[in-house]
């Protein structure tokens, strides 16, 4: 569905992509990861047809970015883009049915998508009356309105409360079971675990790492093994042959309450691999 | 250019326009200077035309260029513009559907000030078409000027200058009363001294010719601002 090649993008002297590779599959949810900076923005507008790549080959949905600005390939897109984009002295449904017909959807899906993020009763209050959040969920109401194929999230989340924020992630994991292609930018490691398939670590215009949340924290977790005791105590023991006599006996030892091995979170995974915090 | 998406952009633009006191209030203030100025005697019972022609460039600066450019302004800033540019609407039926929104709000701006001046003759065939000129011109520019500003604040720099050159120019008689004097042999060929001279029904091919001139200038404003602003992104 989407398929990067050697992507780059560079603004006067500065390059903000050096040449990135990724692929997102039909209806995976794919999690560009990476601090603020690093160059995740910039793919989603390349990705989106705002920005005109500086090399490489971009294809999405079966078209290259030469024809990006085309109807035929736009109306299929969905964007929540990083700055809120409704107006403020209209009402949450005349900015609905604006995005309505401009993408020629049927009557009914103002009230449906208004629904399913718990707005409906706040569909004729104006839009400068509404809190942060809930502008957040009438903006994914507007990028999803049209059901699609691609939605492109700029971080979907940011700054929001955790309902909100809870109620976004049910609306994505909907879309993601109703098949829709999700790439979403984000730098919430929790986020990213919960509704990605596939992650890629973007740092300093590089992608560092690849692959699915599990599994790139199976790849870099520690070769450790924790053993809690009834007292309380800790014990790090390697997990090695080495050790392998002492591990055998905390297995029938009583006294040891809990033993587990160090899985690292994605967060610790993204500093391992980039050596920086994902702030 | 899509009429469906023309019309959708015009509901919209057109609910905006009469929920924004600054846009709404600029097409009241043509009509309140006119029913000023309706009072005034020209000595055969109308209005002079040099007045009413003022009243037009206020009509046209202060409503079409006004309004176009804040319109332009308010969705750069915003940022809803991108917001529309991200949907199947083209630019093309963006500015169609605020243009046809300006259109109808400066007919009724300029209908409504010229019946309380009175003025003789205003609405004939020769003068509609240059008043068509004129607006097309007013319009390019508040388009032009629009896709460039990127606050609504600093609209007020160019709204000034353009009010003043070319929604006031006759004023200059009042300023300059050499009529020889090389300022006012510039002014006589801005757009709306042609208007003045179609209607005192001194105007022939030339007014309009000049008229169409400014009107080229005015789109090659437009093409202008849209590569700078395409450069820009």
């Amino acid at each position: 569905m989407i398929h990067v090649k050697e992507l780059k993008k560079t603004f006067g002297v500065e390059h903000a992509l050096k040449g990135i590779d990724f692929e997102v599959d039909k209806g995976e949810v794919f999690g560009l990861l990476g601090p603020s900076g690093s160059g995740k923005t910039t793919t989603i507008k390349l990705l989106t047809g705002e920005f005109k790549s500086s090399g490489g080959n971009i294809e999405v949905n079966g078209t290259t970015d030469k024809h990006f600005k085309k109807t035929s390939y736009v109306k299929h897109l969905g964007i929540l883009s990083d700055k809120t984009s409704l107006y403020d002295r209209l009402t949450v449904g005349d900015n609905l049915e604006l995005y309505r017909k401009l993408y020629n959807a049927p009557k009914n899906v103002v009230d449906e998508v208004l629904g399913k993020v718990g707005l409906l009763e706040e569909k004729g209050k104006r839009v400068s009356k509404l809190s942060k959040g809930m502008k957040q969920r009438v903006m994914l109401c507007k990028a999803v309105l049209h059901k699609p194929d691609v939605l492109f999230l700029d971080e979907p989340t940011s700054a929001l409360d955790p309902t909100t924020t809870e109620k976004i992630h049910e609306m994505l994991e909907e879309l993601k079971n109703d098949g829709t292609t999700i790439m979403l930018t984000t730098h919430n490691m929790d986020e990213a675990t919960r509704l990605c398939d596939k992650v890629a670590f973007l740092y300093e215009g590089v992608i560092k790492e690849t692959g699915s949340p599990e599994d790139l924290r199976h790849r870099y977790k520690r070769n450790e093994v924790h053993l809690t005791y009834e007292d309380g105590g800790i014990r790090t023991v390697g997990r090695d042959v080495e050790n392998q006599g002492l591990l055998k006996e905390a297995l029938f030892d009583t006294s040891v309450i809990d033993i587990r091995t160090d899985f690292p979170t994605l967060g610790e995974v993204f500093k391992k691999v980039t050596g920086k915090e994902l702030v | 250019m899509n009429i469906t998406r023309v019309a959708a952009i015009f509901e919209k633009d057109f609910k905006e326009f009469m929920r924004n006191m600054m846009l709404f209030t600029s097409v009241l203030i043509p009509v309140v200077l006119a029913a000023f100025f309706g009072r005034m005697d020209g000595g055969e019972g109308g209005v002079p035309d040099e007045i009413v022609i003022i009243i037009v460039g206020v009509v046209f600066s202060a409503v079409t260029f006004s309004s176009m450019m804040t319109m332009m302004a308010e969705e750069n800033e915003k940022d809803t513009l991108r917001g529309l540019l991200q949907s199947p609407a083209s630019i093309i039926d963006i500015i169609a559907g605020k243009s046809a929104v300006i259109t109808l709000m400066t007919i009724i701006s300029l209908v409504a000030s010229i019946m309380l001046v009175e003025a003789d003759g205003f609405w004939s065939m020769e003068n509609i078409a240059g008043l068509i000129l004129l607006g097309i011109f007013f319009l390019n520019l508040g388009i032009g000027i629009g896709l460039l500003v990127k606050s609504v604040a600093t609209t007020s720099v160019y709204l000034i200058p353009i009010m003043f050159l070319f929604g006031f120019t006759p004023y200059i008689e009042f300023l300059v009363t050499d009529e020889g004097h090389i300022a006012r042999q510039i002014a006589e060929c801005f757009p709306l001294y042609q208007n003045l001279y179609i209607l005192n029904g001194d105007g022939g091919a030339a007014e309009y010719l000049i008229l169409l001139a400014w009107v080229a200038v005015s789109f090659g404003i437009v093409i202008w601002a849209f590569n700078r602003r395409k450069s820009d992104d």
